[in-house]
């Protein structure tokens, strides 16, 4: 694991010529980064190529990368934007988070009581707003400050607070809802 | 079944995420003992966080993604200004604007506007009632324009079509 000092060296030692170290940073990132798209896009294959491209991009950015910020955040927002527009062009392909229940479901191999809550979940993750929901996933994931998704979304602290706080409190609601349904439908 | 308080919802939040201090946290705890409802509220809230906190795992990539990105280093990323479409629409509104203006010019609309700009000199005691007068050629601007907003819609076609486009292909391997 390298510290934040000695990604500051790797980055000049990138810059002085010596490209193949990039590999490293991206070894390093590369989950965070490819988690942080399929957030955004709901798809395994757009989420990968478009990981990918915001690494190239960060490559040919790194001059420009201010060394006061931690470089994960600057990263992480040149994903969050590259998955952003990404999710424009592709709207029609765009699958939302209904499908990923599918693959949530099929993942589990026994349907206890507790799996069934999160299908629920899930059920009603895909109702919340686009913009709540992506706040709360990216809060979320390992390692992602509230100032990160802030900074990730282009929005105030407050506002992601507000989000995420919101999200939570319909998520509840709804998973009362949903199993108030299956309770009546049994 | 009553509802709770924005407030009250906000504190329990605050609660499960051990933002409360000592003394709250024991305040807000003997009021859950009391109240059925905030206990099964905070069951609920519990429940949702506990499933956030786990389900939201790091998802691998495919094997060869770094292999991918270092081989692609190499292409430069698409900067363009305006998306395709808006890209196209402002390529479109600069070749009528051009061909207006070759029109205009065709039709000798500029051929009468050969004239001077006559400009008063500031006086003073060595210079006085003296007017300078620059030749100006109508034509020759509208040419000049004309040139300009052809050389704007070669760089509009480039950046925003064919750059974007050629990158695209090359990088889906055609």
């Amino acid at each position: 694991m390298i510290t934040a000092e000695e990604e500051y060296l790797l980055i000049d030692r990138i810059l002085a010529g010596d490209r193949n170290l990039y590999a490293t940073l991206v070894d390093k990132y590369k989950s965070y980064a490819y988690t942080l798209a399929m957030k955004v896009l709901g798809n395994r294959s757009d989420a990968e190529e478009a990981a990918q491209d915001a690494f190239i991009k960060a490559f040919h950015y790194l001059k420009g990368f201010n060394k006061q910020a931690k470089f994960s955040t600057w990263l992480y927002r040149i994903v969050f934007n590259t998955a952003i527009s990404y999710k424009r062009k592709r709207k029609p392909a765009f699958q939302s988070i209904e499908n990923s229940i599918v693959e949530y479901s099929e993942r589990a191999d026994n349907k206890t009581e507790q799996d069934d809550k999160h299908t629920f979940i899930l059920k009603a993750m895909a109702k919340l707003n686009e913009a709540d929901r992506l706040a709360i996933q990216l809060f979320y994931i390992k390692e992602f400050s509230m100032e990160e998704v802030a900074d990730m979304m282009g929005q105030n602290i407050n506002t992601i607070k507000v989000r995420i706080h919101r999200a939570r409190l319909r998520l509840a609601d709804e998973l009362k809802v949903i199993l108030k349904q299956e309770a009546l439908t049994l | 079944m009553n509802k709770l308080s924005p407030a009250k919802e906000e504190e329990l939040l605050r609660y499960l995420d051990g933002e409360l201090d000592a003394v709250e946290k024991t305040n807000l705890e003997a009021e859950i003992q009391r109240s059925s409802l905030l206990k099964i509220r905070v069951e609920e809230l519990q429940f949702v966080r506990s499933f956030l906190m786990r389900k939201t795992t790091l998802e691998a990539p495919s094997k060869n993604f770094t292999h991918n990105v270092m081989e692609g280093l190499d292409s430069q990323p698409v900067m363009s200004l305006f998306s395709p479409r808006k890209g196209l629409l402002l390529l479109l509104g600069v070749i009528i604007a051009s061909v207006i203006c070759l029109m205009l010019l065709t039709h000798g609309v500029f051929d009468q506007t050969t004239t001077s700009l006559i400009v008063e000199a500031p006086q003073n005691k060595w210079m006085q009632d003296v007017t300078l007068a620059i030749p100006f050629n109508g034509k020759i601007l509208v040419n000049v324009i004309i040139f300009l907003n052809l050389a704007l819609a070669l760089l509009l076609l480039d950046r925003t079509i064919l750059r974007p486009l050629f990158q695209k292909r090359t990088s889906m391997g055609y």
